[in-house]
């Protein structure tokens, strides 16, 4: 039996992608699953989807998608790149939350924010919030300070869609420190551990630049973390998003595996809050 | 260049504001008084000086105010904050400790604490009560230098000053570096990371304040009562 594990994230309600990864990661006899969240938004089967990982038992934290739906586009939209993209999100928001049943409702509210095993911690944005983006160009430490703070060597994630593995190694900081009523600055060097940022892209809605769907398969004894594409019916999908009347961007998306934004109206878009 | 006065925790003493304003009229060259925040306190009659601060008197160094964590617990326990906030003040200080804090302040200064903001960017320093974080995250000398960077990052400045912990110190990161490896479908990219030159400052509280030179970088460190008995203390 293996050890290793899959880590999933960011389904967004696209059936024919989770079952095709399910089907992967079962073929290479993994059982330990761990999901990152987004189960529903932008894709037409957010019921389907949430009821399959219910029956793996997958071991799911909340995506800021999940949250939205149980508490109401409470989340800041300025990650939203332009004012129709809000729009759309919004149409897609509403439309999920009238689709979702009760019971699925009930268990994307129960869903914890991260989940520990051991020195790994898994989340959907970061360990601060769900809706915070880990770029792989965001500054290295600040970075580093994200998995330090959390208390664990490797970090999980997703909410951007682009896997990645980063490991930040070989780091220092020196300071000098000087209190009232000391003359002499105290100086000090702190060593920094290595550590690992791990992005599980996308399973839903690819934006790495091609229409796989992603995840990875990380090893605990050799520490070896893959990424994996799979690939899906993505026509089926798209047909099923026009044919629920969804917004049109979200085959598109699909079809080309990259975001898409309106530039002409973004000057003006602001944030809700 | 004309030097900044930074002050905080005054908890509603307006002896001790009466103070400081003495004591910055000793000083040269202090042309801005910033007061971060803690401007109240409990189990203090704050109305004397939140209305002498919005009010300053002739020959006062006008006061630029923003709010602090006993301000933001008054106001959350108020409602200004969201019934959320004012519900989760309730559970963690209790009604009495509330209660204490609003006897203190009229109700007709709500709205201009209300309006007070988080923090000001003046050239290129960060001045806020707590951290970029949080009004009531606690920064000193020991605080991890990864987090103080993280703090000043998320700010994009070059000083910090800070006031929660009521400390007076300077930290400077010096120098330092980090190998960053991002492997994803395009390959894989190494790049190193040096430190910036940045500082966090933590100005003290009360009749500790700080005089901030921002030509040189100087910081200097007094005490208001200390100066009172001819008694000064500071460092470059």
């Amino acid at each position: 039996m293996t050890t290793t594990h899959a880590v999933i994230s960011c389904l967004h309600a696209n059936l024919a992608a989770l079952e095709a990864v399910l089907e992967d990661i079962d073929q290479q006899g993994i059982s330990t699953i761990t999901c990152l969240g987004d189960l529903v938004g932008y894709g037409p089967q957010p019921n389907e989807v949430v009821q399959l990982v219910r029956e793996r038992a997958i071991p799911t934290c909340q995506g800021c998608w999940d949250e939205d739906i149980i508490d109401g586009l409470n989340a800041c939209e300025c990650s939203y790149p332009s004012q129709l993209a809000e729009k759309r999100g919004h149409r897609a928001h509403h439309w999920t939350a009238d689709q979702l049943t009760e019971e699925n409702k009930a268990f994307l509210a129960g869903l914890p924010m991260t989940l520990r095993k051991d020195q790994l911690l898994f989340v959907h944005g970061s360990p601060n919030s769900q809706h915070e983006y880990l770029l792989p160009d965001m500054n290295a430490f600040a970075a580093l300070e994200r998995v330090e703070t959390a208390g664990v060597e490797t970090l999980f994630c997703g909410h951007t869609h682009q896997p990645y593995i980063r490991e930040l190694s070989g780091g220092s900081i020196q300071v000098k420190v000087q209190a009232r009523g000391t003359k002499t600055p105290r100086e000090e060097t702190m060593t920094l551990p290595m550590r690992r940022i791990v992005n599980a892209g996308s399973v839903g809605e690819p934006r790495h630049g091609n229409t796989k769907a992603t995840y990875v398969v990380h090893d605990p004894i050799s520490g070896d973390i893959n990424i994996r594409e799979v690939d899906y019916d993505v026509a089926k999908t798209c047909q099923a998003i026009l044919d629920a009347g969804l917004p049109d961007v979200f085959a598109w998306r699909l079809r080309h595996g990259f975001e898409y934004a309106e530039r002409a109206e973004d000057a003006s878009h602001v944030c809700e809050r | 260049m004309e030097r900044w006065a930074l002050v905080s925790g005054l908890n509603g003493d307006a002896d001790l504001y009466e103070q400081l304003q003495r004591d910055l009229k000793r000083q040269r060259g202090v042309a801005y008084l910033f007061v971060l925040g803690d401007l109240i306190g409990p189990d203090q009659d704050c109305n004397h000086l939140i209305n002498r601060l919005q009010q300053p008197k002739p020959g006062d160094l006008q006061p630029h105010c923003i709010y602090g964590w006993w301000e933001d617990q008054l106001l959350a326990s108020c409602g200004y904050r969201g019934e959320q906030r004012a519900q989760e003040s309730r559970l963690e200080h209790g009604e009495t400790f509330q209660r204490r804090l609003q006897q203190g302040v009229a109700a007709e200064h709500l709205p201009w604490l209300a309006s007070l903001q988080y923090g000001f960017i003046e050239l290129d320093c960060g001045l806020i009560h707590g951290s970029s974080v949080d009004v009531g995250d606690s920064l000193d000398e020991s605080t991890s230098p990864l987090l103080l960077l993280d703090r000043l990052t998320r700010l994009d400045v070059n000083r910090l000053f800070t006031a929660r912990s009521a400390r007076q110190f300077r930290l400077e990161l010096s120098g330092g570096q980090i190998t960053s490896c991002v492997k994803d479908h395009s390959g894989e990219q190494s790049q190193e990371h040096v430190v910036p030159k940045r500082s966090v400052i933590g100005i003290g509280a009360g009749s500790e304040y700080c005089i901030y030179d921002p030509g040189s970088d100087h910081v200097s460190f007094q005490s208001a009562s200390a100066n009172s008995r001819h008694l000064k203390q500071g460092f470059a």
